[in-house]
């Protein structure tokens, strides 16, 4: 027991190591690991003591730190947690929470609590390794070709203008490192050129002969400007840097002053792109029925809940930080029913789980309301008091019926109610005090007023825009919900009416009733029957939470109409524990609703001074990037354009990108977008601070500096939860030659000021250029509604110390339709009620007037796309014939444009075209736990959790990474493939399209080959037969990271030139996706609020009304590629060993049954 | 072999030393229900503890989905099957533990994982039993399912790591029960790896030597609570101090959920090692695989958890995780706040057992701006 002490030991090797020459280079614990053997020591019970613990000291230590600091994490996953990181020597070591949620208060004193706190997630802790690690980019690279192409002097084709191939080989090119002034040079040259090649009438002749479909030369307007796009992924992430691309975007108005010669008045800026619609990440039928962009709650509303349904929505994968309040909200006593195409991660906090088809949950929420009416279960008095079901519908037009046109002299009534009738011409008010819905005159003239029949007088009676809520009863009309009846137009006219709920009901009766929905959904019919009645038992207490995979199929705004038909029926919208909401990208933005304060601001008149008023004047406009993903296209097919006017594109030739990747790298349908799309795009900037998949085909990449080293602050905030979040500088030093965002669009707008003789282009950036951002960023927020009264240099103090801020929203947790239900306000719609008959001529068109069922435009085993109902006499979609193409042509461009009606009996009948040619399976690609939306992993420690395959030392060396992605398929799919679990597949979408339009041909083999999807399978039990699932968050392959695993040493799917490092060896999650455009969601009738304040409108809106795609539309074929044992020979060991779905051993069997204990019988 | 009582078993049992306890021993409760299997727990332990040379496969920290996620590799499936069936039908354990199922001249029963065991640590992530069926409706208890098992190293009471060790360079704090394996004087022989159930300590081939959780002991020995639990974003954790049952205090939040309410459990008690983590089972999940994993208590566990709700206290204490950084050492449930305590009595945290609503007036007089939930 009497053990030489450490200190005696520790000179004793001292002295041998010095004989031994090795000197006191090594530290004495290094001594100490040499000799230990020499350390006699004995222990009687190491329960009781241990003689010597000095040595503890060495945890202690490397626990210490110099200090810490505090750091913003933003991607776009809607947390936006404030970090803690810790420093030594130096170095940032580790990072934590900070807890300071708890104490973050609003302006009139009110507290978060602390059970906010912690929040951090994985994907945040790992930052330290891509602070320092290998694919941070590290000052600004130019690509070979288009570096070349700037200084040979712009050389274009006589006849087109267009760029020659040679120049543009993107992806198969290198990158060369150049000073940051010089990159900034060749970019803005390249912007002035573009914008000359692209202006006046020379211009419109070379798009026009590149190709460009007339109507977007057109939309051009002969400016070259406007063929200049940005875009700040997800701006809201980014108030200053990433909003300050779209500032940029306006600013360009300035080059095509000089450019084309014209004034102020005429000059045209760049174009913006969306983002919240871009990322499909929108439920647009929200402002079909609410006119609202999204109607949603934060999600600790779930305090207030009794019934709980995420619907397609992972909650506990992607809203990690918030999913405690699921889980302690069921802890308390609410009910979760969890609706889903899998046994998902949400699956298992479930007090129900029903598993549907993926891409029916119209059809399963049409059966919900169904049940719903039929057994009367639902609230008559809200559903007269806020929707217009009640309201009548013409028989003969099938357009809702106006008070003027059965009223002779009918007057529409003067508007009141929280509503503003805006005259041309007449000033609005600022947003911060605006109190009322502001309606252009001219629409509200358009509109009218509706009409119901009252129960009363058995009369028709109108019913102004203001009679919400308690108003109706006020006025003592009883509107009827059923029958027919006849009313007489002031023109004579005999017409049949019937209201909105009676043509409802009887749609939902002939098509959609429990026995029908559960055969089209695959849902029991008692689980449809027992949702629909729970839902109508928990009035006021039903919260559903959307996500993005319902939204991601092309029939999106049908499932929303139906999802907020049920919700409307059974009082479940705009309380704090009933309520919709839909859940998917940090969208936003119009919390900073005085945002047109920076990015709006007049280039032509800056104000310099800051404290001065800033003059506003928009010079860029929006468009959905979706034309571009689609090819820069429009939707046409026969004689018909389905793009509406107000939605068309222009054609794109210069492209700038901040902190997105989505817009290249994990862009829909990629590897069509890059090998076809892009080679006519003549330049392409990124900024990013990590090589991503968009570097990788970028022709200038600025390295910007991470979130820990932001010299620069910047604030953001959340569309799930109620704070105001600040980026504060931090202390940290910055590892390599980078610049914040807002440098590089200074940087390039000085070099504009230099090319083009005019200093304005500075002068907007004057408070970056004096380090003074603060101006910018004071000037949101003192005319943002949620935050006017914050200081920004407060809010920073406190951001220091990792403690944010509420939102000043009128409710905390933030509600939608609360003030609608609460004060009997009216919504943003025609009517002002919530709206469940589309009258406009597009939805007329397209036979969605009425909330149907539209089968999955791909991911389907039927016909795609196809309307699923029964006759009816308000379903009079116009046929393919009438739009000049036959409605056999099922392909991908027709059938996006075909409304063709099958009755539910027959749709089980029909087939996919594919069907014949092997393609069997459904493939889905949702987001994950361990990537954040679009930025994807690739982080050694988190790639090695990215699922099953995961191996930190490589044993087997096809493996592209630490970690690989992999597609999940039912183990009986892949018995009857003959693909076991852990094999290799081939995966392969429509031959015509993917992974690229023209794989096929000649002379493309090389694109072939990076592009053609292999992967890793696992058996997943959880996903039922027919359908695939790949998570969407990993890097794919590209030219450089193919040449990277084909001929590196270590085999690495990683590009020996750039560092960018694939999950995949070839293709990736995207080789089978496309992209697509939804006729409903480009119309130019549709009437919603605008993105920022009180303001309504009509026609495309960026992210509210715009086209959305739809990334989990896909059909595949699968093959079996290679075997999962190592090096491709034998079984993958863990299924070998017996320990995998599918393949269990006798001890695994026993195991899962419980059977190694004995225990007592119930 | 000397007798030791383990009160997990209700009985005495083998043990290579004489049953001493430590002053007070480190403890975690978790909440299987809020677990979401995010890893950040994982995460934080990695990035903190190792994240060096020869430690790249190690976790001391990770999270695994039961029943086919495992790391290392089938590590349960694995020593249930050498210990054979057992009986565990009784509070008073029938069976044998892993001493005393020890073959002769051993002192427990254990394997030495294969080294490809351990390469992938997220095998199993979210596989479910059974074949999901085209339209599945599942009720409780699901039928087909799957839950996230967090885990880190026990600090058994009767480690059998510690056990195992022939040169006895495991030892537990007498300050705190953490058990650690002194780093100067460790050999490497791997005993203590083939002799841990859990498959909790790992070999280092850079240093040669094994390495494991240490319970934080750097932050515990300053009042907080570890780095795994401090970041858990799911908030299923509770880091604290427990005692034996027959001493248990009902202020002391460990002993309230283990000892009073009998709602947390310890993982595979059969074992014998007395392991004091604890975990509040998946209410979703059918009891029979959950009694082969956390003892006979299952039932009433669930039944107690299904019942917070109605019990404040309970909920109060539940609420209480994650909702700061410092080890609690007593909390109260007032009115309807649960309020966490320091070892000196000091108030800690104070959160609400509901998130208030709260309306803002339309109208900021003060800054002249209208307030709107829509913006």
């Amino acid at each position: 027991m009497n053990a030489p002490t450490v200190p005696l030991s520790r000179r004793r090797f001292l002295q041998m190591a010095s004989l031994a020459g090795l000197g006191t280079v090594l530290a004495p614990s290094e001594l100490l690991a040499q000799y230990r053997f020499l350390d006699p020591v004995r222990v009687d019970n190491p329960l009781a003591q241990y003689p010597n613990r000095d040595w503890e000291r060495m945890y202690r230590d490397i626990f210490r730190h110099d200090r810490t600091f505090s750091f913003l994490c933003a991607p776009n996953d809607t947390h936006n947690c404030l970090l803690k990181a810790f420093v030594k020597n130096n170095v940032l070591v580790r990072i934590e929470p900070t807890f300071g949620y708890g104490k973050a208060t609003d302006l009139d004193g009110n507290r978060a609590s602390h059970r906010w706190d912690p929040r951090c997630c994985q994907k945040g802790l790992v930052l330290g390794r891509r602070q320092y690690g290998d694919r941070r980019i590290k000052g600004a690279y130019v690509r070979k070709g288009f570096k070349e192409w700037v200084e040979g002097g712009f050389p274009r084709d006589p006849q087109t203008g267009r760029a020659p191939a040679e120049y543009m080989r993107r992806g198969w090119d290198s990158y060369v490192k150049v000073p940051w002034e010089e990159a900034y040079a060749l970019h803005a040259k390249a912007l002035v050129n573009v914008a000359q090649t692209y202006s006046g009438e020379p211009g419109q002749k070379f798009l026009l002969a590149q190709g460009y479909d007339p109507v977007m030369v057109e939309r051009a307007e002969g400016a070259g400007t406007r063929t200049l796009k940005v875009r700040g992924g997800m701006p809201f992430l980014g108030a200053l840097r990433l909003c300050g691309l779209y500032r940029f975007g306006n600013m360009l108005a300035l080059l095509d002053a000089k450019v084309r010669g014209v004034s102020a008045e005429g000059a045209k800026g760049g174009i913006g792109w969306d983002n919240y619609s871009w990322h499909t990440d929108t439920p647009p039928g929200h402002p079909m029925v609410c006119g609202e962009q999204t109607n949603e709650f934060d999600l600790f509303a779930t305090e207030y809940a009794r019934l709980i349904i995420p619907w397609g929505m992972n909650w506990i994968s992607t809203k990690m930080p918030d999913s405690h309040w699921l889980t302690e909200a069921r802890m308390k006593g609410a009910h979760v029913v969890v609706v889903t195409v899998e046994y998902s991660s949400t699956a298992n906090k479930g007090d129900e789980v029903i598993v549907i088809r993926p891409g029916t949950d119209p059809a399963f929420a049409l059966g919900l309301a169904q049940v719903i009416i039929k057994e009367r279960l639902y609230d008559e008095a809200f559903v007269k008091q806020f929707t217009d079901l009640p309201v009548l519908i013409r028989m003969d037009t099938l357009a809702p019926l106006k008070a003027s046109e059965v009223f002779p002299g009918y007057a529409d009534a003067e508007l009141k109610n929280f509503t503003k009738v805006v005259k041309p011409g007449e000033a609005i008010p600022p947003v911060p005090l605006q109190d009322a819905q502001l309606i252009p005159a001219a629409l509200r003239g358009e509109w009218g007023d509706a009409v119901v029949w009252d129960a009363k007088t058995r009369k028709p009676v109108a019913l102004p825009r203001d009679d919400v809520g308690e108003w109706l009863g006020k006025r003592g009309v009883d509107p009827v919900l059923t029958g027919t009846f006849e009313v007489t137009t002031t023109d004579g006219k005999k017409v049949q009416v019937r209201t909105v709920f009676d043509l409802t009901r009887e749609l939902l009766d002939k098509s959609y009733d429990p026995d029908t929905v559960s055969k089209i959904t695959w849902a029991p019919k008692e689980a449809i029957v027992g949702l629909a009645r729970q839902i109508a038992a928990n009035r006021e207490k039903t919260l559903i939470a959307v996500g993005m995979g319902p939204n991601q199929f092309f029939n999106q705004s049908l499932k929303d109409r139906a999802i907020f038909l049920v919700l409307a029926l059974t009082r479940n919208l705009g309380f704090p524990g009933g309520n919709i909401g839909s859940y998917a990208g940090n969208y936003r933005l119009s919390m900073f609703n005085g945002m047109p304060q920076y990015f709006n601001e007049d280039p032509f008149n800056p104000q310099l001074d800051s404290q001065g008023p800033v003059k506003t004047r928009l010079y860029r406009t929006f468009e959905s990037l979706h034309f571009l993903n689609y090819g820069d296209r429009v939707l046409r097919e026969g004689t018909k354009l389905f793009t509406g006017k107000t939605h068309i594109p222009t054609p794109t030739k210069a492209m700038w990108l901040a902190n997105t990747n989505s817009a290249v790298g994990n862009i829909k349908w990629h590897y069509d977008f890059v090998f076809n799309t892009l080679a006519r795009v003549e330049c392409l900037a990124v900024n990013d601070w990590w090589w991503t998949g968009s570097c990788e085909y970028a022709d200038i990449v600025y390295g910007v500096d991470s979130w820990m080293e932001f010299k620069v602050p910047d604030m953001t905030a959340s569309c799930t939860n109620p704070f105001l979040t600040v980026f504060p500088r931090t202390p940290l030093r910055r590892s390599f030659d980078t610049r914040a965002d807002v440098e590089t669009l200074l940087g390039v707008s000085q070099k504009l000021a230099e090319l083009t003789g005019d200093k304005r282009f500075v002068d907007y950036w004057k408070f970056v250029t004096e380090e003074h951002v603060e101006v910018y960023l004071q000037r949101i927020l003192d005319a943002s509604q949620p935050t006017r009264g914050y200081r920004f240099e407060e809010l920073e103090v406190k951001a220091r110390d990792g403690i944010p801020a509420l939102m000043m929203m009128r409710t905390y947790p933030r509600t939608g339709s609360w003030e609608q239900i609460h004060e009997s306000r009216p919504w943003y719609t025609k009517t002002g009620r919530l709206e469940f008959y589309r009258g406009e001529p597009e939805f007329l068109e397209a036979g969605e007037n009425l909330v149907v069922y539209r089968e999955p435009s791909d991911s389907t085993f039927y016909e795609p796309n196809v309307i699923v109902a029964r006759p009816h006499p308000a379903l009079r979609p116009k046929s393919p014939e009438e739009y000049g193409f036959s409605r056999s042509k099922l392909d991908y461009n027709a059938r996006q444009g075909r409304h063709v009606i099958v009755a539910p009996a027959d749709l089980l009948k029909t087939r996919h075209p594919l069907w014949g040619q092997g393609f069997r399976y459904v493939f889905h690609t949702p987001k994950y736990r361990h990537g954040s939306h679009t930025t994807p992993v690739d982080t050694d420690i988190l790639a090695n959790f990215f699922g099953p395959f995961g191996d930190v030392y490589r044993r087997d060396k096809r493996s592209p990474h630490v970690g690989e992605m992999y597609v999940d398929l039912n183990p009986e799919d892949g018995k009857a493939l003959g693909v076991q679990d852990g094999d290799y597949v081939w995966i392969d979408g429509d031959p015509e399209t993917n992974p690229f339009r023209g794989a096929g041909r000649e002379g493309r083999e090389a694109e072939l080959h990076v592009s053609r999807l292999l992967c890793r399978a696992r058996y997943y039990p959880g996903t039922p037969r027919g359908i695939m699932r790949m998570w969407f968050n990993g890097y794919q392959a590209s030219p450089g990271s193919v040449k990277g695993h084909e001929t590196r040493a270590d085999s690495l799917a990683k590009n020996p030139e750039t560092n960018y490092q694939a999950m995949f060896r070839y293709g990736g999650h995207q080789s089978a996706t496309r992209a697509w455009l939804n006729p409903t969601l480009m119309t130019d009738s549709l009437v919603r609020r605008n993105l920022f304040g009180q303001t309504m409108g009509k026609g495309y809106h960026v992210d509210v009304h715009s086209a959305v795609g739809a990334p989990r539309e896909a059909f595949v074929k699968v093959a079996k590629a290679e075997d999962g044992g190592i090096g491709g020979k034998g079984l993958w060991r863990p299924v070998q060993l017996g320990l995998r779905p599918a393949n269990e051993s006798a001890a695994m069997k026993r195991y899962l049954t419980g059977g190694f204990v004995l225990i007592r019988k119930a | 072999m000397a007798k030791v009582f383990n009160w997990q078993l209700g009985r005495e049992m083998d043990y290579p030393y004489e049953g001493t306890r430590p002053r007070r021993q480190f403890a975690m409760v978790f909440d299987t229900n809020k677990c979401i299997a995010c890893q950040t727990c994982t995460v934080a332990c990695k990035t903190t503890w190792t994240p060096g040379r020869g430690q790249e496969y190690m976790y001391w920290n990770n999270v695994e989905t039961k029943p086919y996620g495992y790391y290392p590799l089938g590590w349960d499936v694995n020593i249930l099957e050498k210990l054979g069936v057992q009986d565990q039908s009784k509070p008073v354990y029938a069976g044998k533990t892993l001493f005393e199922a020890a073959p002769p001249g051993e002192p427990v029963l254990g394997y030495l994982p294969d080294d490809a065991d351990y390469a992938n640590p997220n095998v199993g992530e979210d596989d479910s039993t059974g074949l999901m069926p085209q339209g599945a409706y599942l009720t409780m208890p699901h039928m087909q399912w799957m839950f996230y098992l967090a885990r880190i190293c026990n600090h058994c009471t009767y480690a059998a790591c510690l056990g195992s060790c022939p040169r006895q360079v495991i030892y537990k704090r007498p300050e705190d029960g953490i058990v650690l394996i002194d780093q100067t004087r460790c050999r490497g022989y791997r005993e203590c790896v083939k002799g841990c159930p859990y498959k909790k300590v790992y070999f280092n081939p850079i240093t040669r030597v094994s390495e494991k959780c240490i319970g934080c002991y750097p932050a515990v020995e300053g009042g907080r609570q570890s780095q795994c639990t401090v970041t858990c974003i799911g908030k299923i954790r509770l880091n604290g101090f427990i005692t034996t049952p027959d001493r248990a205090d009902e202020h002391n939040p460990m002993d309230y959920l283990v000892h009073v309410a009998k709602v947390a459990l310890p993982l595979y008690p059969q074992f014998g090692l007395e392991p004091n983590v604890y975990y509040i089972p998946p209410i979703h999940v059918p009891p029979p695989y959950l009694i082969q994993m956390f003892g006979h208590g299952v039932p009433q566990a669930i039944e107690t958890y299904k019942r917070a709700r109605d019990d404040k206290r309970l909920l109060g204490a539940l609420m209480l995780f994650g909702s700061t950084p410092e080890i609690l050492h007593r909390f109260r449930v007032i009115g309807d706040h649960a309020i966490g305590y320091d070892e000196k009595g000091g108030e800690v945290v104070r959160v609400p057992l509901t998130e208030p609503f709260q309306i803002r007036a339309f109208f900021d007089e003060a800054r002249k701006v209208y307030r709107h939930n829509v913006t």
